[in-house]
């Protein structure tokens, strides 16, 4: 069971697992060891997902394809916007959320536990890993961002 | 994203229990309150507009919803309802809309259960997403009867 930061924001509150990494556009990344292979579970944050709204179709890559930090790996439709994810470090992707087919919105229900949406075999997690921010850090490049987003108006 | 817009109507007086609406959109109207309440049958009623207005609003946001789910409407027909509560201090409110929309939407060779499934999505998304079902405190019921149609004629 993860615990959160949680932080408020207008009306609105936004939870950061902390128990995981983070790019700062809200792709979070968790890592496990297997094999001697490190198995590296991401997904999107609770702000990406309540700013982007209900998620219609979650397109993944397939299983197979290879990834350098920065590609495209995935894209949502949701309700307001169509949204690209940009994998958080180097791999293989060899796992899609089989959920996500026919109850995308597992996505907003959950966005740090059913709503995962894929599993990298990471080229070298413990190089990429220095590359990403804690939850501490994550929270406030959001914040900024959130409060970016409220000047807007 | 806090962005603001504003939308304007103007009623004027013309005797007795009789009003003249001008929208901010264009259309003008007169209007009385109904019957029951020392008005006029047959003319427009800010107890219609109210339900009106809920219903109008969802059907538009289903309309939306439906395009981003990739649902091949057919048709949509939605018959509301506003339930007033006359309270002990005589004061009035609407406690309740419910809204029974009638959605035929085509298969397009999906299997059935899975197009439903994302209507009632979309459904959600449209009562989530409607600024004036988000703008009432009446507690709004959407009771939908949903057809799938394997080959639209």
């Amino acid at each position: 069971m993860s615990e959160f930061l949680e932080t408020t924001i207008d009306k609105f509150i936004f939870r950061v697992a902390a128990d995981r990494l983070y790019r700062p556009d809200g792709v979070w990344a968790v890592g496990a060891e297997s094999q001697r292979k490190w198995l590296v579970r991401v997904g999107l944050t609770d702000y990406l997902q309540q700013l982007n709204g209900d998620v219609a179709f979650a397109h993944v890559k397939p299983a197979g394809t290879m990834l350098a930090a920065g590609d495209e790996f995935a894209e949502l439709e949701t309700i307001k916007a169509n949204v690209s994810l940009f994998s958080p470090i180097d791999g293989t992707l060899v796992e899609i959320n089989p959920d996500l087919d026919l109850s995308p919105e597992v996505i907003n229900q959950e966005p740090y536990g059913k709503g995962w949406l894929a599993v990298i075999e990471a080229a070298d997690w413990q190089a990429d890993r220095a590359k990403l921010l804690d939850a501490n850090a994550y929270l406030t490049a959001m914040r900024a961002h959130a409060e970016e987003e409220l000047k807007k108006s | 994203m806090s962005q603001t817009a504003t939308y304007n109507t103007t009623v004027r007086w013309k005797g007795e229990h009789w009003g003249r609406l001008e929208m901010g959109n264009g259309p003008e109207m007169d209007f009385s309150a109904p019957p029951d309440a020392h008005g006029h049958p047959g003319v427009f009623t800010p107890e219609d507009a109210f339900v009106a207005a809920a219903n109008t609003c969802v059907m538009m946001m289903f309309l939306w919803a439906a395009e981003r789910f990739k649902i091949e409407l057919l048709s949509y027909e939605c018959r509301a309802e506003g339930t007033k509560l006359i309270e002990l201090d005589r004061t009035e409110i609407f406690t309740r809309l419910r809204l029974c929309p009638l959605i035929r939407v085509a298969a397009r060779g999906d299997k059935p259960e899975n197009v439903e499934a994302r209507v009632r999505r979309a459904l959600q998304s449209a009562r989530k997403y409607s600024l004036v079902a988000n703008s009432v405190k009446s507690e709004i019921v959407i009771e939908p009867e949903i057809a799938i149609v394997e080959q639209p004629t």
